[in-house]
């Protein structure tokens, strides 16, 4: 599972990583899609693979400049999409 | 690289910079894209295929605890123990499983090491391919167009605007992680080190010196 914790492997503070770290989502929904597509990819069995070939294609899709998780979002539907899950209508 | 512990007012500073001017421009506005998200949500969870509390545990793990401390434990690690760093040059993946850190986007890790004749630059030129066991999810500068543009082609002019300066008789070498490896940059240790111990020369690492923007 991708949300395996970290392993003692040294006693340093757990804030630490804050140090060198930004905000990781700079807004709950990026979160979520983030959270959504780990989510799904472990339990469909569907592979990250899979989901970073629709990444890289809605990366490339969309115009330059476009918020990085809203590319994952597209990649997510897709993904859900050729799977047979979206309701019809839905992209 | 810093032996203080200072310096990360410009980083953060840094990791607002507009490198590639698109911030603050959003193609949908938030509430068109939280509906997206939403709907996709409840479509999994309808069918049965995920539970919301699957999905907070994941966002938690990566806001919390997978971050770049994991990578700077694997770096003091390596730079304590020898036979460790040999393991670690020779499989990746191997040597960091042994401090327990593994997983999606880590299932083949390379570890290339700076030495003073050569430094080592990650890029993904095609998305944002990042050894997340080890460094977390990547920074907003790492997935920008400007970003995996550049990095191939002019390394030496977007690390000097993280700072960095690679004197000219050090042959830089940049690595692209769109094939299914990951790489983890171990960097120098640094000069006037020698008394510390594991823990504190993990507290000098940072993220950008294991993606090598700094040296």
């Amino acid at each position: 599972m991708t949300a395996r914790p970290p392993s003692p492997a040294t006693d340093l503070p757990v804030d630490v990583p804050r140090r060198n770290g930004e905000l990781v989502f700079a807004a709950p929904w990026e979160g979520r899609a983030f959270g959504l597509a780990a989510a799904y990819v472990e339990a469909s069995g569907v592979g990250w693979g899979a989901f970073r070939d629709r990444l890289i294609a809605a990366i490339a899709d969309l115009p330059d400049g476009t918020p990085y998780y809203e590319a994952w979002v597209s990649a997510l539907e897709r993904l859900i999409a050729e799977a047979g899950l979206a309701p019809p209508g839905a992209r | 690289m810093t032996t203080t512990g200072e310096g990360h007012d410009a980083d953060d500073a840094r990791d607002a910079h507009d490198l590639d001017g698109t911030r603050g421009h959003h193609a949908a506005p938030p509430s068109a894209i939280e509906r997206r998200v939403a709907a996709i949500e409840s479509l999994l969870v309808e069918k049965g295929l995920i539970t919301s509390d699957a999905v907070d545990a994941v966002v938690a793990a990566y806001e919390h605890d997978i971050g770049p401390l994991n990578g700077a434990r694997v770096v003091a690690r390596a730079w304590v123990d020898d036979d460790y760093r040999r393991r670690l040059l020779a499989d990746g993946t191997a040597a960091i499983g042994e401090l327990g850190y593994g997983g999606a986007e880590g299932e083949h890790l390379v570890v290339v090491e700076n030495t003073p004749e050569v430094h080592n630059l990650v890029v993904c030129t095609l998305c944002s391919c990042y050894p997340w066991p080890v460094l977390g999810l990547p920074p907003r500068w790492y997935k920008s167009f400007a970003y995996r543009a550049r990095a191939v082609r002019e390394p030496r002019a977007v690390m000097a605007e993280f700072g960095t300066t690679v004197p000219d008789d050090v042959e830089v070498r940049v690595w692209d992680s769109s094939a299914e490896v990951r790489y983890l940059v171990l960097p120098l240790r640094p000069p006037g080190t020698a008394g510390m111990g594991e823990a504190e020369l993990a507290g000098l690492v940072t993220r950008d010196h294991m993606i090598g923007v700094v040296r």
